[in-house]
């Protein structure tokens, strides 16, 4: 009990930190999920056009995703530096499989009765990817960039150790020093911007799911 | 007006899906095509909008080149209606009657008016349906947007790909029937892809039998079911479905071709003994030899001729019936059936449609003889195909 109420104290004493430290890391994983939303959603477009690229793409995307992070920050720190940069470019790499693969499968699983529909009809190939395609691939979509932003959150506290600070400071700080609190101080935020963060997409999920198909 | 000509289709330039087609589709009219899956129907109709390019050959509607013009602009100007309906899940019907009208940038009011009467004319209120989503109707209301769908620019030609056959038997038929009434109005030139006889039958104009790529048989639905050209279509149409669609079948096919007649100058004496000789007591009064065209001008019966048999001036003409039902070549089975009960007669004589000349004659016995004909066919049949499981 005393201390909890010790951590309490200690986490209000620090608040300010914790505060910008927090915005430290949303921006850090912010950008690179921007980052990886502007260049993966085109790039899982493009690949539905073809089979053999879409294979090629995807599986590069995956072994990406089984590197462990730790060893990714360390192997790109001479090209990048230490620092944000080579943490936005990490998490950025983590982001994209997620975001390529649901356009891929969201585009890729609208009913062929409807292309066909769409194209009988006379769409041109660009208005049936935006009059058609993409808002039934959408919620799909919306579900990788979820994905990715909440696994970027957790992963964006290991950047602290090259130097791009966020809440992970706190936990590398905490675990040398040996303090519970200063380690909760960081974990605690991490994991409520997580929730936070899945929340709000997951609304953003459902707002952007066409009308005639929310159940 | 579409025409074929030499149009061929090849995935793999050994086997051709469609071969050398040679076709033409008239204006306002139904043309069904049907067969076996893989015959080459659908790939035949998706090359008239381009979905699918021919390998070579011509496609030409109204004269022109279809392989000549942009595809896009080109199914625009043609209805498509496909099997699995298609309706975009995340417009509105409204939306979805309009896409085509919406693709050819019509103003919204313009567009609103055109779903609004297209919705009634498919049957479906557009105050209680413009608004709603594909997935709130039942799957005959989708095909009716379906099929308002690709009336929504008014286009001359309409491909329809087994349209009805996702639905249940008895929404196929109200569909079916709709679309009957619906041509009536609109007249367009169809091509309807099915491989269900019954409802090409039902729908055709023409009906066009598929086999490797090939029109095996290019004929009326009636023709089709009377003369089949082949064993195959014979055994595509089923041998007993003449007797499933008794309006197929009409006085001509049943009528005696030799039918006596008697001149109008003849005794009464003259007109028994010719009965005796014919063994009929029906006899119709003619104006001609049986060697020329000869007009119908009363019937004979032994009633008529009751005890008028030696009294010499009295003639034909003067004793005749003029009253007696007739039918023309064209009636169906079913109607002469129905003349038959409400007249209480055994026999009608069957009159040209258009020069109203005496034709021929239908009794009981010409019915009983088509009839026996038909049942000792299918049964023979049966035996064949059981003799092949064995």
């Amino acid at each position: 009990m005393t201390s909890n109420v010790s951590f309490l104290e200690f986490f209000i004493g620090r608040l300010p930190e914790v505060l910008n430290q927090t915005v430290r890391h949303l921006s850090i994983t912010g950008t690179a999920v921007f980052i990886a939303i502007m260049i993966g959603v085109p790039l899982g477009i493009l690949i539905t056009r073809n089979r053999q690229v879409a294979k090629v793409i995807l599986s590069v995307a995956n072994v990406m995703q089984t590197i462990p992070s730790l060893a990714f920050f360390g192997l790109m720190i001479p090209f990048l530096g230490i620092g944000r940069p080579l943490a936005i470019f990490v998490l950025f790499l983590y982001a994209l499989l997620p975001i390529i693969k649901n356009t891929y499968t969201g585009i890729q699983g609208v009913d062929d009765s409807l292309t066909e529909a769409g194209r009988g009809m006379g769409m041109t190939n660009a208005q049936l990817l935006t009059m058609v395609e993409l808002p039934l691939a959408l919620p799909v979509m919306m579900a990788g960039i979820r994905i990715a932003a909440v696994i970027n959150i957790g992963t964006a506290t290991i950047a602290a150790l090259i130097g791009a600070q966020g809440l992970g400071s706190f936990i590398f700080r905490g675990i040398s020093m040996g303090s519970n609190n200063l380690i909760l101080t960081g974990a605690v935020p991490a994991a409520v911007l997580a929730l936070t963060v899945d929340f709000i997409l997951g609304r953003v999920e459902i707002w952007l799911t066409p009308k005639g198909m929310r159940k | 007006m579409i025409e074929f000509r030499k149009l061929t289709k090849s995935y793999d330039h050994k086997v051709n899906v469609v071969d050398q087609l040679d076709m033409v589709i008239n204006d306002g009219e139904l043309v069904v095509l049907i067969g076996e899956s893989g015959c080459g129907k659908t790939t035949t109709m998706k090359m008239i909008n381009r979905l699918i390019e021919p390998t070579s050959g011509e496609i030409l509607v109204n004269g022109e080149n279809v392989l000549a013009m942009n595809p896009i602009e080109l199914r625009r100007n043609i209805g498509y209606v496909i099997q699995k309906v298609g309706l975009m899940p995340h417009m509105t019907v409204a939306d979805n009657i309009e896409l085509v009208a919406y693709l050819k940038k019509w103003d919204k009011k313009k567009r609103r008016q055109r779903s609004s009467e297209l919705l009634d004319m498919v049957g479906l209120d557009p105050a209680l349906y413009l608004d709603r989503y594909p997935h709130e109707l039942s799957g005959g209301q989708q095909q009716r947007i379906g099929v308002a769908r690709a009336l929504a620019v008014n286009p001359d030609i309409i491909l329809m790909d087994e349209p009805f056959s996702a639905v249940d038997p008895i929404t196929r038929e109200q569909l079916q029937e709709e679309l009957i009434r619906l041509q009536d109005e609109v007249k367009k030139t169809i091509v309807f892809v099915t491989h269900d006889m019954d409802e090409a039958l039902k729908l055709g104009d023409k009906i066009a039998v598929m086999k490797d790529g090939k029109i095996i048989q290019f004929d009326t639905p009636e023709n089709i079911l009377k003369n089949p050209i082949n064993e195959f279509v014979e055994y595509f149409v089923g041998k007993d479905r003449l007797w499933k669609s008794p309006e197929m079948l009409f006085a001509q096919d049943i009528m005696h071709k030799r039918p006596t007649g008697v001149l109008a100058d003849r005794t009464p004496a003259y007109a028994l003994e010719l009965m005796r000789e014919k063994e009929t007591e029906f006899l119709v009064v003619v104006d001609a030899p049986s060697d020329r065209p000869r007009h119908m001008l009363g019937v004979i019966t032994p009633r008529e001729l009751k005890g008028k048999g030696t009294v010499e001036k009295n003639k034909m003409r003067d004793l005749m019936r003029t009253n007696h039902p007739t039918v023309t070549e064209r009636t169906n089975m079913v109607d002469v059936l129905s003349l038959m009960k409400t007249h209480h007669v055994r026999n009608i004589p069957v009159l040209g449609e258009e020069d109203g000349y005496f034709k021929g004659l239908i009794t009981y016995g010409s019915i009983v003889n088509i009839i026996t004909d038909a049942i000792t066919e299918i049964e023979s049949d049966e035996g064949k195909e059981v003799s092949h499981d064995q």
